[in-house]
């Protein structure tokens, strides 16, 4: 099992420098001036996870140009997009922020034909992320694990677990996280994603952090990562300008034992 | 309605507070409210650090100097009382929480750095500028075809700035590591600030061509007065044109 990071620029020095680490992940494009940037290429596998678009609506063709060409750039393994809808069709809003779409058999419909076409036009595999959901809203239809479900049944792509997700919502809905994540289709599980949690005043609750992992986080993992056959690599997933280099490291150190 | 339709509901009662406390949003009962209004803040707080790390980090690197952060608005009173107001995205939500950033950087200690009302102004037209609706895909009818005969226009959220000291030549020292507050040449200094449909911010330096052509470009004016009202040769002004529109300041209007 690899273990890995999100590629933090502000961290560059220290990543170039540092052992242990087995990948990074992309969330921006590097910057032009980024003076670690070659060395971080060289050095390491890079796993593409930037924005690409939400797919309720089709990838337009500059943003599919953008796709191939960030994924050429990483050499990437697999290419990451997420379950989310944050902008209205018209573009007049957007929450900047990851947003589930409601769990419906349209956003189902939209989502398989929508990854469908975007994979076909990537060289590389396309594995989707799980968001969570604060509330819920009563249009669903049905619940998250089993939109899933259907989903991965309709396409041949691969799941990017996102434990911290998982872990709130089974909060938020007074569940075992073990529990709720036994409804998730674990057998499609090839990257996961693992983070701290911390108290947030406006949610007064938890919510995703870029600190270190509690370790009842890391036991969850470890149970998680038992019953993913095909998971590949488990990444921390804090990217933020916030995040200390000791916490990332540790991070890294304290995931890879609890494996 | 249909799903999508609804989804969107969803991101404008999150994205929207008077919407969220509409009778045309409650009646719906879609969502806990409670829970819905802290997810809601918890969005603004993320959206509006995300923009003022970003536009406002030249005054952000005086910190040491004037004692303020300009994130630190964000857990504060006057913040707090426009959370009932703002849409985010919107250029009237972005100038008035732009406004409280640069209300709260002004009050801190300012020795020392007299060009700091004129960066407090260029980063607020810089949030300003990046508001309002954005292209998140191309459908292949979208406005702006250039044309011979078609009629230049300024659009929206488009500035020209006229500052007292030139900015232009402090804002990658501020960037850089320093030890004493850069200095800033006193002269006056025209920046044009626009968008493009996708959202990228851009910025220049703006000459007498650029501010006249600015000034004229409405829409109606065809390319041959706009050349005679500013006083510029036809090679200046399709020059001027094609850095205005690769800016994103200027669209050329189809007509009618």
């Amino acid at each position: 099992m690899k273990v890995g990071a999100f590629y933090n620029p502000h961290l560059g020095a220290e990543l170039v420098r540092g052992e242990g680490i087995d990948h990074l992940a992309m969330a921006d494009p590097p910057a032009s001036n980024d003076p670690h940037w070659p060395a971080i290429k060289s050095r390491y596998t890079l796993l593409l996870h930037d924005y690409l678009g939400q797919l309720s609506e089709p990838l337009d063709e500059r943003s599919i140009q953008r796709a191939r060409a960030l994924a050429l750039q990483y050499g990437t393994p697999w290419v990451a997009e997420h379950f989310q809808c944050l902008h209205t069709e018209d573009g007049r809003y957007n929450v900047n922020y990851v947003f589930p779409p409601l769990y419906t058999e349209e956003f189902l419909r939209r989502f398989v034909i929508n990854a469908n076409a975007l994979q076909a036009r990537l060289d590389q595999p396309l594995v989707m992320e799980n968001i969570p959901g604060f509330f819920d809203v009563k249009a669903s239809q049905m619940p998250e694990p089993l939109w899933l479900r259907r989903f991965f049944d309709e396409t041949a792509l691969g799941f990017l677990l996102d434990l911290p997700h998982v872990w709130l919502e089974a909060h938020y809905r007074g569940l075992k996280p073990e529990a709720w994540l036994a409804e998730f289709p674990l057998e499609r599980v090839v990257e996961l994603h693992v983070a701290g949690v911390e108290e947030d005043e406006d949610l007064q609750g938890p919510w995703i952090a870029p600190s270190e992992p509690s370790d009842e986080m890391l036991d969850f993992m470890a149970h998680t990562v038992a019953r993913c056959p095909r998971a590949q690599a488990v990444t921390f997933d804090a990217f933020s300008p916030s995040l200390r280099s000791e916490v990332l490291f540790r991070s890294v150190e304290r995931i890879r034992r609890a494996l | 309605m249909n799903d999508r339709a609804l989804q969107d509901l969803v991101l404008r009662a999150l994205a929207d507070a008077p919407f969220r406390a509409s009778p045309a949003w409650r009646q719906r009962a879609l969502a806990d409210p409670s829970r819905l209004e802290r997810f809601a803040r918890f969005l603004a707080r993320h959206f509006y650090y995300e923009r003022i790390v970003h536009f406002f980090k030249y005054s952000r690197t005086l910190s040491r100097v004037s004692g303020r952060t300009p994130e630190a608005v964000l857990r504060t009173t006057a913040f707090e009382s426009l959370l009932p107001t703002l849409v985010l995205g919107s250029r009237d939500s972005a100038a008035a929480v732009a406004n409280v950033v640069a209300a709260h950087m002004s009050n801190g200690r300012l020795g020392g750095i007299p060009y700091l009302p004129d960066l407090l102004r260029y980063e607020k037209a810089m949030m300003v500028a990046e508001a309002g609706p954005r292209v998140w895909r191309e459908t292949g009818n979208e406005e702006g075809s250039i044309g011979k005969g078609t009629s230049p226009e300024l659009v929206e959220g488009t500035v020209l700035l006229d500052l007292s000291y030139d900015l232009p030549a402090v804002l990658p020292k501020l960037l850089a590591p320093w030890t004493e507050v850069p200095r800033c040449p006193e002269r006056p200094t025209k920046v044009l600030i626009a968008r493009s449909r996708h959202g990228r911010v851009a910025v220049a330096r703006a000459d007498g061509a650029v501010a006249a052509v600015i000034e004229l470009a409405d829409g109606r004016m065809t390319l041959e007065d706009l050349a005679r009202q500013a006083g510029l040769r036809p090679a200046e002004l399709e020059a001027t044109l094609a850095g205005l529109t690769e800016l994103g300041a200027v669209r050329f209007a189809t007509g009618s």
